[in-house]
């Protein structure tokens, strides 16, 4: 832990990525990311943004290069993996919601089993936030019962039971259908204005426009260019980077 | 277009073809001139005989108090043997009895040997499901474990058992095991149909786990949760609910498994009905009865899982 304030909460130096079949999925990639800041990382697919994001709460073990979250070595032998997890909530294309247990209890499990709070804090917490996500009417419901929009404002809220400091989304909306896109990126928004840290591996140009801090571009496992949005956007000086643009605006 | 069956007529076939079955049954029995005896079964189920009370030594009946109270004074003169609760008296004042003599009777009932054998057969079902469930899931966690040493024990115990018959396995854990660590009977039963269950349990619980998809573990992970937490509250009910069927199988086989254990002399159902065929004649009777009673077992057993996955199904 540091002593004086550091205004950086994750610092991801040289990360390499190396996968047991051989596949090279992360390049040296260097990202530093202060506190509040929102974060949209692009590329096409195959790019390494789901390796890269994983890699931060430790889905994915690092080959070479070190990252810290909020100070913490994610490298170091003695570092308490499920404490870092603790802090660093993520929210998944697929929702990976838990099925056989109901919105509010998908909310309420890790801070009962992790946090070993009372199911009376959990329940209160867990019925604020699902308030929170606009979910208060479907607190009982299972997760086949909802709609994929509802499930992943669901798996939103289960993240951010866990009172985490950073919130990673890897693609959360690419697998709903797109009426509903709009309600999940809602909540997305209010949790940027709330100040909170955020990591999102997205399509959603619009969201990057309108939300991020800075945008990042990855290709080919490397971190090819970064910048502020209303920047990046606009930027011709990278030629990998307009071709990218170039097809998916 | 698919087929229209009329339901009334083709169950009305089925029953049919029941009834001619037993009527088959029946002919043949009679072809062979048996006489069937069902009259003699109940008592080998449940029997209605008054326990007797015998005399532990010889000497003289006394009946007092009207034939409230009977004692019998020994020869030697020492203290009488007395007997104040019974139903009915079999000896009479005065009488001269012999050590062992019957005195008195009490009306109860009481298990048959039929009967001793069902209830020692749900004892070795239970204690061996319970064992076997147990051995089952620690044996598949191991199976996949990234761990190689516990991959492989797992591994080895599986195939050792899947390879070779349970019959055989009965009698190395009866002779070899029973003798090294002094086991009773049923305990070296018990631990041959639980080692062998667990195997089979262990490739259920495999299966069960590995059919639930990655994300799950790793948004139970990502939560904070350690493995074993992840495991026990959101695999495992997962995978718990997926199994029922297979495991409903493997306990029903278990049931029908565990009557080979009759080989090494444990008097379960089986061999309860091999000692009453010998002593009644009734062939027939018996091991149809016998099978009547391992089908009210199985049959007890499939219903109770079916309920439960109905009420697993709600989050459906
Ligand atoms: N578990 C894995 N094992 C082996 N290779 C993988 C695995 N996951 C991803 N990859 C490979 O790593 C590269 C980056 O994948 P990913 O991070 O999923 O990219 P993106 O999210 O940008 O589409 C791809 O080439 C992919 O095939
Ligand atoms: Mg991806």
């Amino acid at each position: 832990m540091t002593e004086h304030f550091d205004p950086s909460i994750i610092v991801a130096r040289d990360v390499d990525k190396i996968y047991p079949n051989g596949c090279h999925a992360l390049k040296r990639v260097s990202l530093e990311i202060n506190r509040g800041e929102v974060v949209v990382i692009i590329g096409p697919s195959g790019s390494g943004k789901s390796t890269f994001l994983r890699t931060l709460n430790q889905l994915e073990t690092i080959s070479d290069g070190d990252i810290r979250i909020d100070g913490i070595s994610l490298t170091d032998k003695r570092t308490d993996i499920n404490k870092v997890r603790e802090e660093v909530g993520m929210v998944f294309q697929s929702f990976n919601l838990f099925p056989h247990k109901t919105a509010l209890q998908n909310v309420m499990l890790a801070p009962m089993k992790v946090l070993k709070k009372s199911r009376e804090q959990a329940e209160k917490k867990g019925r604020e936030l699902l308030y929170k996500v606009g979910l208060s009417e479907r607190m009982h419901s299972y997760p086949s019962q909802l709609s994929g929009g509802q499930q992943q404002r669901v798996a939103i809220a289960r993240a951010l039971a866990m009172m985490p400091k950073i919130m990673l989304f890897d693609e959360p909306t690419s697998a709903l259908d797109p009426e509903m896109v709009g309600e999940v990126l809602d909540v997305m928004k209010s949790l940027a204005s709330d100040g909170m840290t955020m990591v999102v591996v997205t399509h959603e140009m619009g969201f990057a426009r309108e939300v991020a801090d800075r945008v990042v571009f990855m290709e080919e496992g490397e971190l090819v260019f970064e910048e502020r949005p209303e920047r990046f956007f606009e930027s011709t000086s990278n030629e990998r980077l307009q071709r990218f643009l170039g097809q998916v605006l | 277009m698919q087929k229209q069956y009329n339901p009334l007529l083709w169950n009305a076939i089925f029953a049919v073809i029941l009834l001619g079955l037993g009527y088959g049954i029946y002919a043949a029995s009679k072809s062979i001139d048996y006489t069937w005896r069902w009259e003699r079964i109940p008592q080998y189920l449940i029997s209605t005989d008054p326990t007797e009370i015998r005399s532990p030594f010889d000497g003289t009946v006394v009946v007092e108090q009207g034939g409230k109270r009977v004692l019998v004074d020994p020869d030697s003169g020492d203290e009488p043997f007395v007997v104040e609760k019974f139903d009915l008296l079999l000896a009479d004042d005065g009488d001269i009895v012999f050590e062992g003599d019957a005195v008195a009777g009490i009306e109860e009932w009481r298990l048959g040997p039929i009967g001793w054998g069902l209830l020692t057969t749900l004892k070795l079902s239970v204690v061996s499901l319970v064992f076997a469930m147990v051995i089952g899931l620690f044996t598949g966690l191991a199976r996949i474990s990234d761990n190689p040493a516990l991959r492989n024990l797992a591994i080895t115990y599986i195939e050792l058992i899947r390879g070779t018959p349970l019959l055989v396995q009965i009698f190395i854990f009866y002779f070899f095991i029973g003798t090294v660590l002094d086991l009773d009977r049923f305990t070296a039963g018990v631990a041959a149909l639980a080692v062998f269950t667990g195997a089979y349990i262990a490739e259920i619980v495999r299966s069960g786990i590995q059919s639930i998809p990655p994300g799950q573990m790793e948004a139970a992970r990502s939560l904070g949760m350690n493995y074993v937490q992840a495991m026990t509250n959101v695999i495992l009910p997962q995978a718990f609910k997926r199994t029922l069927p297979p495991m409903a199988g493997q306990f029903i086989n278990l049931i029908k498994d565990s009557s080979l254990v009759s080989v090494i002399a444990i008097t379960d159902l089986t061999k309860a009905g091999r000692e009453v065929v010998s002593s009644t004649f009734a062939p027939f009777e018996v091991w149809f009865t016998v099978a009547l009673l391992y089908l009210v077992l199985t049959g007890a057993l499939s219903w109770a899982v079916q309920r439960l996955e109905k009420r697993l199904a709600a989050s459906d």
